[in-house]
């Protein structure tokens, strides 16, 4: 395959997991902080958080990914040290950031299981899209065996 | 290996005549590419040699440097190498879809999504084969029309 078509597919991919966490985090915070925090005032510079955050997640995405296709086990093992590089990076984030108030007990283990909930759907949701994807395939894949079979009588 | 290339009158039929001494793998290989333009392969069974018609296959797969053919219920041993039969069997509805597997596309039943991306094809014999993410693009490319 072309580098450029692969390149082109792994834009896609990393645009497609980027917004669909920009979403989720969004949401999330949105839960988060209307349920644990609700009188907390932001700076409109807390609309790049969801941004950043994303830009976080995507990366550990990448970073992780590799073109070798990878056993269920070696699959799941790096999902999880996908996910460890997240939590990690999060919690970095958060301790280092004035606006988070990690001096509060709930908001590290918040953070810790709201970005776990964002990992597990954010995968859910790829996995929806691929299945999408796959009854395309299989709908072209019919009218493709049809054609050949209706070509092949002539 | 002495090659005779001649032009005949159009009452007397096409053939290609393979003159041996033994069967070398050189031959083998005439041979094999000779039939697969008819539309067969030469592959073996527990020793015995069989013709497997190209519309009866269903992948080949490469392992340990050798190469596979699996039809419905058989499976058969081709002395090529994995490219060499994908160049035989180009424009044939066959497609690469991993590093050591191509695949008859008339015999894929439907396709569903795997694991990290990757896609199966469910076979029309029930049989289960990876699509590997990054064969996914050309497989799309060649069912909107594009080669095979």
């Amino acid at each position: 395959m072309m580098a450029g078509q692969k390149l082109k597919e792994l834009l896609i991919r990393a645009f497609r997991l980027y917004t669909l966490l920009v979403t989720l985090i969004t949401v999330l915070m949105i839960i988060l902080g209307n349920l644990l925090d609700r009188d907390r005032v932001f700076s409109y510079e807390a609309f790049f958080s969801p941004l950043l955050y994303a830009l976080i997640g995507t990366a550990a995405a990448m970073v992780t990914r590799s073109d070798r296709e990878p056993s269920v086990r070696n699959l799941i093992v790096r999902k999880i040290a996908s996910l460890l590089l997240i939590e990690g990076a999060m919690i970095l984030l958060a301790l280092n950031s004035d606006s988070i108030p990690t001096e509060k007990s709930w908001v590290i283990p918040g953070l810790v299981l709201g970005v776990l909930a964002v990992f597990v759907l954010s995968h859910l949701i790829l996995f929806l899209i691929d299945r999408k994807e796959a009854g395309k395939i299989s709908t072209d894949l019919a009218r493709y065996q049809e054609k050949q079979m209706s070509g092949s009588n002539l | 290996m002495k090659l005779e290339v001649r032009k005949i009158p159009e009452n007397e039929p096409e053939m290609v005549e393979v003159r041996y001494h033994w069967i070398t793998d050189e031959i083998q290989e005439i041979i094999s590419f000779v039939k697969s333009r008819q539309g067969q392969l030469s592959a073996t069974r527990d020793g015995k040699r069989f013709e497997v018609p190209v519309v009866d296959l269903f992948y080949a797969e490469s392992v340990d440097d050798r190469l596979f053919l699996y039809t419905a219920a058989d499976s058969y041993e081709i002395r090529l190498k994995l490219y060499e039969l994908e160049d035989l069997l180009r424009n044939k509805s066959f497609l690469r879809i991993s590093k050591s597997m191509i695949v008859n596309l008339m015999k894929i039943a439907s396709v569903r999504p795997a694991l990290n991306g990757r896609f199966s094809a469910i076979l029309k014999n029930g049989e289960e084969i990876i699509i590997s993410r990054k064969y996914v693009p050309a497989l799309k490319q060649v069912l909107k029309g594009g080669d095979s």
